[in-house]
């Protein structure tokens, strides 16, 4: 069981096992490439903080069958996460987001599909007003066009 | 001299008046006839309410200005929740004339006459200008707003000055493209703005994000579009989003049965060949034909809705006592009788239909087959709310079912469901439900609106057949012609086709009489189909 070394982008170094750390496809790519000359693989979009909750995310799933998640079944129960993965992504909304550019960035399929599936959880039953509060969005219609909108998709609210 | 100029120049406005006031008398069209082709003959079997004119069922023919718009008006502006809870909210009695007046409002909504009437009775007796402080309240929105086209006829003298600044729907979407998520301004000036890490997500996780969300329920998706410009150009462009919610079982197409999927009691039937699905999951699949996009088909075909309650009020008058003697004059009372026909179905292939005169905020919440089922054992004390609706009740706690939704839903009945297939598949086996049809006959379901639907008789003999179309709600002729028309969802109503018993122990067959009946309307309950 060979480890490696990653190096966030504020420079810290961490060391990681080689199955952990291939949960990331641009990981396991680069190592593919490199060959294992126990360099260090730079990761200059990920911070030191993010990349720790990742590595914790990857050693938690090292062992899980490798993105099998990506069928038409397991998607009907979107918004089912199972408990560790709650629980890991009790985090504050500026680093949810972070995990999810993190994990979109080092090509994680599952920890991309939990971190939007938990997005996805927020936003359920709320109305756009209440969308916008929790995301602090800004409204930037004016009031006819959001009365055109809201009437051109009156039909997706099923009732 | 100039007295005259004068004189003639207000009697050439007074003329035009007159012309124009008049014009609408000669100009309305006749009441709509009968538009609907009747069928070319039609089997013994059909009932009389297939033969009934569509117009009946499409609401009132709307005249150029008139009380029935101003209550069309009202229906459509009514703020309704999305999915209702049907909690009784009743606390508060109404005293005041404008509440008797709301509270009639809603009622007549609902479809209650009965309540309706006495409300709007009372709201009258205490104060009789009762109507304009109620349009003042709700409405006065609605004349002060400059463009409002005056009553009809003066529009056509020149056609629609200030409403063509919108700009059409489409071409207003197609703007949003690449446009931000904009940020919240600081709740207080020269502090830092509240943190939005949303806006630094690039578009292909947004949307993944939005299909998550359209997957697990459509209509919050349809929510997000209205949060800001950005969303609203993935609501509208992100089709591949909507190809999924139609293949999906849970909203879209792949939860739809096109034979019985299972027996009466809701076991289900297997079949060892393919069940048939418009659009499955291991094959390419192409928008049928007249429609270009994915979100029409999820829009347009039939669609059967699994997250709330389909109902329809009936409301029929009964001449009271002494009327059985003598002719209904003015004096003698008269009865508005109002009961409500409720179908509840699931994605299995079952459905539960009810015929009760408890009222929706009382049984709704509780249209369950494990509550049925629980309601006809009466030594089980055991009631739940239904294992599968749980999230529904705050406490997490499973609270018991009120007696008065258990009394009704002794009488619901279990059945099953499926719509019409319209693609040439092998006829069904059974052919139970047409019984004397001959071989030249049109079949039963000759329309891919039609659903067919079984449920148990009131005791074990018997087998209940109704057939039902689904129908969308009519647009007001007057919205339609407006740049940007309401676009409601369609297919929410289920209109009556026919209504059989069958006996199975003499094999005959009898037929319900639907005069009073009414098309069963859709409305969304909160937490049904989203577990």
């Amino acid at each position: 069981m060979s480890a490696i070394t990653l190096t966030s982008s504020d420079g810290i170094e961490m060391s990681v096992d080689r199955t952990t750390a291939e949960r990331s496809v641009l990981i396991k790519n680069m190592l593919d490439d490199l060959g294992d000359s126990g360099d260090a693989v730079p990761l200059p979009n990920v911070n030191e903080a993010v990349l720790k909750k990742v590595i914790e995310w990857c050693e938690h799933h090292k062992n899980d069958a490798p993105s099998a998640s990506d069928d038409d079944d397991n998607r009907r129960k979107t918004t089912d996460i199972d408990e560790w993965d709650q629980k890991f992504m009790q985090v504050d909304q500026e680093m949810l987001f972070e995990i999810i550019l993190a994990a979109n960035y080092l090509d994680i399929k599952a920890l991309l599909d939990v971190g939007c599936k938990t997005v996805a959880n927020m936003i359920k039953g709320k109305s756009p007003e209440e969308i916008r509060k929790t995301f602090n969005i800004q409204n930037d219609f004016t009031p006819e066009e959001e009365d055109q909108i809201r009437r051109e998709n009156e039909w997706a609210e099923d009732r | 001299m100039e007295d005259n100029a004068e004189l003639e120049s207000f009697r050439r406005q007074w003329r035009e008046e007159v012309t124009r006031r008049s014009r609408p008398k000669t100009s309305t069209p006749p009441a709509p006839t009968p538009t609907a082709p009747p069928l070319s003959r039609l089997p013994p079997t059909r009932h009389e309410a297939s033969h009934r004119n569509e117009v009946e069922e499409e609401g009132p023919p709307l005249a150029s200005f008139d009380p029935d718009e101003l209550a069309q008006q009202v229906g459509e502006l009514s703020v309704e929740p999305a999915a209702e809870d049907f909690s009784r909210r009743e606390a508060v009695e109404p005293t005041s004339a404008l509440e008797h007046f709301e509270r009639a409002v809603e009622k007549e909504a609902e479809g209650n006459l009965g309540d309706s009437l006495s409300h709007y009775r009372k709201a009258y007796r205490l104060d009789s200008a009762v109507d304009k402080s109620f349009r003042n309240k709700h409405y006065s929105h609605v004349w002060k707003r400059p463009n409002q086209p005056t009553p009809a006829p003066a529009a056509t003298a020149q056609p629609q000055p200030a409403a063509v600044e919108t700009v059409p729907t489409h071409e207003l979407i197609a703007s949003f493209a690449n446009i931000p998520i904009p940020q919240a301004e600081p709740l207080i000036e020269n502090t830092p703005p509240p943190p939005c890490p949303i806006a630094a997500v690039p578009s292909d996780v947004i949307v993944e994000i939005l299909r998550h969300v359209a997957l697990d329920d459509p209509s919050t998706f349809g929510r997000m579009a209205l949060v800001c410009k950005r969303l609203a150009y993935h609501f509208a462009y992100e089709q591949h989003i909507w190809k999924r919610v139609c293949q999906d079982s849970k909203f879209g197409f792949g939860g739809m049965h096109y034979d019985f999927a299972c027996d009466l009691l809701g076991l289900p039937i297997y079949t060892l060949g393919p069940r048939y699905t418009p659009f499955p999951k291991d094959k390419p699949v192409e928008i049928p034909q007249p429609l270009s996009s994915w979100s029409q088909v999820f829009q347009t075909l039939p669609r059967v809705r699994f997250t709330g309650v389909y109902i329809s009020t009936v409301n029929y008058t009964r001449p009271g006592a002494t009327a059985a003697y003598s002719n209904v004059s003015w004096n003698s009372p008269i009865h508005i009788v109002t009961y409500y026909r409720y179908l509840r179905f699931y994605p299995d292939g079952s459905v539960v239909s009810l015929l009760t005169s408890t009222e929706p905020v009382d049984v709704v919440p509780y249209i369950s087959k494990e509550n049925v089922m629980a309601a006809r054992t009466p030594g089980n004390r055991k009631h739940q709310r239904n294992a599968s609706d749980q999230g529904q009740s705050l406490s997490g706690a499973t609270e018991p079912v009120p007696a008065v939704a258990m009394a009704a839903l002794k009488h619901g009945l279990r059945g099953r469901w499926h719509l019409a297939c319209l693609v040439d598949t092998p006829e069904p086996s059974d052919l139970a439900w047409k019984p004397e049809s001959g071989s030249g006959e049109k079949p039963l379901l000759s329309d891919q609106r039609d659903i067919l639907i079984e449920t148990e008789g009131v005791d074990s003999r018997y087998v209940h057949t109704m057939h039902l179309s689904l129908r969308s709600p009519t647009i007001p002729k007057a919205a339609q012609a407006s740049p940007a028309p309401p676009n409601p969802p369609k297919n929410t109503k289920l209109v009556w086709k026919g209504f059989w018993s069958y006996n199975r122990m003499t094999d005959d067959w009898g037929e319900f009489g639907l005069r009073n009946d009414r098309a069963y309307v859709f409305r969304r309950v909160r937490g049904w189909g989203l577990e």
